[in-house]
């Protein structure tokens, strides 16, 4: 068992190193110059020099990059060029938008994937499957941003009930906050949700077949306890992984989500940073939401593996 | 090197430009009633009460001195004072802020300012000519705004009130630099604390002091209670937002959770202006757009060329679909109507295909030729690029749109780095700021690469010179060869408009976008 | 193959998606010939006029007209997925096998550049390359077509894997085949299914990727008749006027859609026991 946590931590430690010089380069492959862009209007030869000295940008790529590594294991990510304040203060100011933003389509994905997915799974061929079967490709084929622009159309500005962007922190009141981050959840979490009533469907399909299901069946145990408790627990387990998977689009899908609704998240973060070349800012947001992106997996990997014994750990 | 710097200024001023777009203009402006007129008629100001103001875009730093975009100003002016602030209700006016008295020697070099009394830092120091002369050193330190103060010789500070200041020459648009609310007067002590950087702190002397700005989210500011104009403000706070969305600011305002948009979109002065419970009050913009021609190279070098793009543009159909018909076009020079400087100039009155296609002929380019046009982000201007490409089409020119990031964009222009550009400029008040700095010979902020010895001449005489009716005359003139000579397509002037609650009162919407009379403003409600 | 077809033709969903992708391909094809309106015609005096006999979808803020600029987009959509999948299955299929047959070392690195690849939204990776590569409809095929390289890559590692040590091509290296031969001979075709069901899928991908970076403004010059450029200049005018952020998202949602079900049919159909899930 921990052996198995163990390396697949020993194989998660090469692809962040990996994360970390694509990062790296592809910023530096942008086209401008990083001090330019800090100097802004204060630009001069000698102040550009100092500031090339001080970020080590006069010494070559592989001793900036060592340079750079070096402070991210400190903690330390640079400055924005942007706003002139450390790159990992505005990543964990901007965190926990992103993070609601996340648990909140996490949550209406499986509020619509499981019990749909379970349903269609004892219906199988039935009309009911049928139906759960286009949502499940609708849900996936819809583009997000499209189906935010609709809502902001129809609840926003046809019937006011939700305001169309902006956000309003959990500090101001959670009615209030919830307000501004509903349709932005549903926005995004609608191809999360068909993606896991996919697997639902068919990891329930699979355990029902299976011996032990019967065997509870044969023994008198009734239908909907024996769907509830058996099926379902057993079904769910690797329904986890696709939401581990789920978790990189979810970051991705957040950069579009957040710029629609004007939600101050990471996403929105990198999209500004991209669009200002704000290249400290752009590396960090990169580095973080990639490392992110493998830290979730390798913890839903080692969750996996605690919940299902029938893992090998080889 | 102050060329490049300058180059910097104006990625960062047409970024202003950029960001403040969406405006309209109206040429009626001296028809409609002063909208404070119309305002203080409504009672005595009542006291307290707090309001929430809405912009565009977030601020870039708080620093007066370093800071170019207009939203960044809105959240310093607020903070701080200056020598000199506009007139409320008035366009080109000035009126002393922190001065009390002034004298302009005979010459024209020699001012002598007087401050008021008992003016105080939000920290509790008192605000001295010291102050003064570090502020205006400390602008010119900071690069940005330092050619307006080229020509300041020297600056004395006899007494705690008084200030001296000496030109090497004179300066027509002096005061009127003094009165832009970015040219702020710094607490010095502060500014030494925060490490000569006021990009967070609050260092001003202003109505309202800084309680927090959070990035993207919210700055609030509360009332400054030893603000030295007695009874003023009357808010007890002001809370700024910045919500790009123009859907979300328009839902916001109805359902009354804001309480003044700033830079109303011409499609939203349209659809606001029928709800009842808001003021929707357009002024005419200083904001100004137009098609930039590259003359160093290509094409563009030819004046027939560019004078067949100024004739081809139909500027009328791209006012209505573009503006809702809102701006006020430009057939002649960049100075819009009801300036005193407008020259009345009609040169390119209505779109001619026919006589666009002989000057082509008339320079070699009757097959036409293919050209690209940048563009940023600001949506009115790729709205603009699509219309002109289609525009130009009838003509032989096959124009390609390259849409860029803002920061590029900028960037790009500034290094001439283009064929054909579509951006703005705020004019902002004097002649010389609508002119000197985008048509003088190597200036810095000439991206088309322009050079007239004439033009040149013209625009440092209307500098140097006082009297107003002769200024007209020179830049009447400069005007007439540069909208000739075509560097720039004129395309309109944008109606600069606000929406305002119904019961907030005493807010002046200012063609300069300045939003410092928030210190005169009250809420009855 | 003939069987692939029966069971493919028996997918009645996926059938009716392959109909329509037949449809959007003649729709690009003849769009032409076939557009009421030229869709980059400005009619200044028709603006922002609601669906009519005249305008069958309405017409835009420049009085351009709805239907005819979404019958063209089919181009823009279709190019994009051609080349952009064109270039992953390309240098995916080429990874993939390498790092599949060789093992090894090569397998462990290519394998690795993979991972790290996946770790980025692809959406992120993709404006990132637009940044480094400008702005062009060139370059946005090209962003695209590197972000879903790795799967590519993937999927045909997987598939040589399953048959790198199987009796005939054990044949054929003891028969002195070389290694390129047997790569191009007989692994590659034995990789095609699963291969050919994320061709359809990445076409699927690839539309919404366009979509989204033309909504974003970082993607085709904006006068281009782009569904995603359409939606994100629909989105100031939908206050006054629906039908401008409505069809173009429709138009979208369909192609995407119709990629997805005839993939997922394809995927039935070639290998039955490949699972229901993506």
């Amino acid at each position: 068992m921990f052996a198995y946590i163990l390396r697949r931590l020993l194989i998660a430690i090469p692809v962040l190193f990996g994360i970390s010089v694509l990062a790296f380069f592809m910023v530096r492959l942008v086209p401008g110059d990083t001090v330019t862009a800090m100097l802004g209007t204060n630009y001069n030869e000698a102040q550009a020099e100092i500031l090339r000295q001080k970020y080590g940008l006069d010494q070559s790529l592989l001793v900036q990059y060592g340079i750079w590594i070096m402070s991210v294991l400190k903690g330390d990510l640079g400055i924005s060029s942007l706003t002139n304040e450390p790159v990992i203060e505005i990543l964990i100011n901007r965190l926990p938008i992103t993070l609601e933003l996340t648990v909140i389509s996490i949550l209406f994905a499986l509020l619509i994937a499981i019990p749909l997915g379970t349903i269609a799974a004892l219906k199988r061929n039935t009309p009911v499957d049928y139906g759960a079967s286009f949502f499940g490709m609708f849900g996936i084929s819809v583009p997000n941003f499209w189906l935010g622009t609709l809502m902001i159309l129809y609840f926003s500005l046809h019937l006011s009930w939700l305001p169309s962007s902006g956000f309003v922190p959990l500090s101001d009141g959670i009615w209030m906050n919830l307000k501004t981050m509903i349709m932005p959840g549903i926005a995004l979490g609608t191809s999360v949700g068909a993606v896991t009533m996919r697997m639902t469907r068919s990891s329930m399909l699979e355990v029902l077949g299976e011996e032990y299901m019967k065997m509870a069946k044969a023994k008198g145990v009734t239908n909907s306890r024996l769907i509830w408790k058996h099926g379902l627990r057993n079904a769910l387990v690797p329904v986890v992984t696709v939401l581990g998977i789920q978790a990189g689009y979810l970051l991705g899908g957040s950069i579009i989500i957040e710029q629609i609704f004007s939600l101050p998240g990471i996403g929105q973060l990198a999209l500004q940073a991209i669009t200002n070349r704000d290249y400290s800012l752009l590396q960090g947001a990169m580095l973080f939401i990639a490392s992110a992106f493998v830290l979730i997996n390798l913890a839903v990997d080692i969750i996996y593996a605690l919940i299902n014994p029938k893992i090998r750990y080889s | 090197m102050k060329r490049l710097v300058g180059l910097f200024g104006v990625v960062l001023l047409l970024l202003l430009a950029a960001c403040s777009g969406n405006q309209g203009s109206t040429s009626e402006n001296e028809e409609k009633p002063n909208p404070n007129d119309q305002l203080e008629s409504t009672g005595e100001p009542i006291e307290g009460g707090k309001l929430t103001i809405v912009d565009l875009n977030d601020a870039q730093g708080l620093d007066p001195h370093s800071e170019t975009n207009a939203q960044s100003m809105h959240y310093i002016e607020n903070m701080y004072n200056t020598l000199f602030k506009y007139k409320e209700g008035t366009y080109g006016e000035i009126e002393g802020d922190l001065v009390e008295e002034y004298e302009i020697s005979e010459d024209g070099k020699v001012y002598t300012f007087t401050l008021h009394e008992g003016v105080k830092f939000h920290n509790g120091d008192d605000l001295t000519s010291k102050d003064v002369k570090y502020s205006i050193e400390r602008i010119v330190e900071q690069l940005v705004r330092a050619p307006q103060f080229e020509d300041v010789e020297s600056i004395e500070t006899p007494d705690d009130k008084t200030v001296i200041v000496n030109l090497k020459k004179p300066v027509a648009p002096f005061l009127t630099f003094l009165a832009y609310p970015m040219n702020a007067i710094v607490n010095q002590t502060v500014v030494e604390e925060n490490g000569g950087k006021l990009d967070n702190a609050d260092a001003g002397s202003g109505p309202f002091q800084l309680v927090h700005w959070k990035k993207d989210q919210e700055m609030v500011l509360d009332k400054f209670t030893d603000y030295f104009k007695e009874g003023l403000p009357y808010l007890d706070q002001v809370t700024w937002k910045a919500v790009p969305d123009e859907t979300s600011r328009t839902t916001a305002i109805r359902n009354k959770e804001i309480d003044i948009i700033l830079q109303l979109s011409p499609k939203d002065i349209q659809l606001l202006s029928k709800s009842e419970d808001l003021t929707v009050e357009p002024v005419t913009g200083t904001y100004w757009e137009y098609i930039g021609l590259n003359v160093t190279a290509g094409p563009l070098k030819e004046k027939a060329v560019r004078q067949a793009i100024a004739t081809a543009i139909d500027r009328e159909a791209m006012n209505k679909s573009v503006k809702f018909g809102q701006a006020t076009i430009l057939t002649g020079g960049p100075i819009p109507e009801g300036h005193w400087a407008d020259a009345k100039l009609d040169t390119y009155s209505k779109s001619d295909i026919e006589k666009a296609k002989s000057l082509l002929k008339e320079a070699g380019y009757e097959d036409g030729f293919n050209i690209t046009l940048k563009v940023g982000q600001n949506k009115a201007q790729v709205d603009a690029a699509q219309v002109v490409k289609q525009q130009l089409q009838p003509i032989g020119i096959d124009v390609e749109i390259l849409q860029q990031e803002d920061s590029i964009f900028f960037d790009a222009l500034g290094k001439k780095d283009f064929e054909m550009s579509i951006v703005g400029w705020v004019g902002f008040v004097d002649p010389d700021e609508f002119l000197y700095n985008i048509f003088h010979t190597e200036e810095v902020w000439n991206q088309q690469g322009y050079s007239n010895p004439e033009v040149d001449r013209l625009l440092e005489e209307g500098r140097e010179t006082a009297d107003q009716d002769e200024r007209f005359e020179i830049y009447k003139k400069a005007q007439s060869i540069i909208v000739d000579e075509a560097p720039m397509v004129f395309l309109y002037a944008n109606q600069h408009a606000s929406a305002i609650q119904k019961g907030v009162h005493g807010f002046d919407v200012n063609p300069t976008v300045s939003t410092k009379s928030l210190e005169n403003t009250w809420i009855d409600r | 193959m003939k069987e692939t077809w029966r069971r493919f033709k028996k997918n009645r969903f996926a059938f009716v998606g392959f109909l329509f992708i037949a449809l959007i391909l003649v729709v690009a094809i003849l769009a032409k010939w076939i557009v009421p309106f030229d869709p980059y015609y400005m009619d200044t005096n028709s603006t922002l006029t609601a669906p009519n006999s005249e305008h069958w979808f309405g017409t835009d803020q420049f009085g351009r007209d709805i239907f005819s600029r979404i019958l063209y987009g089919t181009q823009i959509s279709l190019k994009v997925g051609l080349i952009a999948v064109g270039f992953s299955l390309f240098f995916g299929t080429i990874i993939g096998i390498v790092a599949g047959y060789f093992g090894g070392k090569i397998d462990q690195i290519l394998s690795r550049i993979t991972d790290v690849l996946f770790s980025f939204p692809d959406i992120l990776l993709a404006l990132v390359i637009m940044a480094i590569l400008g702005p062009s409809l060139t370059n946005l095929m090209i962003a695209i077509g590197i972000v879903y390289t790795p799967i590519f890559a993937r999927i045909a590692r997987g598939a040589v894997l399953n048959i790198r040590d199987s009796l005939y091509i054990e044949a054929a290296r003891s028969m002195g085949v070389n290694s390129f031969q047997i790569m191009l001979r007989h692994i590659l075709p034995n990789s095609l299914a699963p291969l050919i069901v994320q061709v359809t899928l990445s076409f699927a991908f690839a539309i919404l990727a366009e979509a989204a970076l033309s909504f974003l403004g970082l993607g085709v010059s904006p006068d281009t008749p782009s569904w995603g450029i359409m939606l994100s200049e629909a989105k100031d005018w939908m206050e006054i006027s629906w039908w401008t952020a409505i069809f173009p998202g429709i138009a979208i949602t369909l192609a995407v859609l119709s990629f997805n079900i005839m993939g997922d049919g394809l995927r039935d159909a070639l290998d039955p026991r490949l699972k229901n899930e993506r």
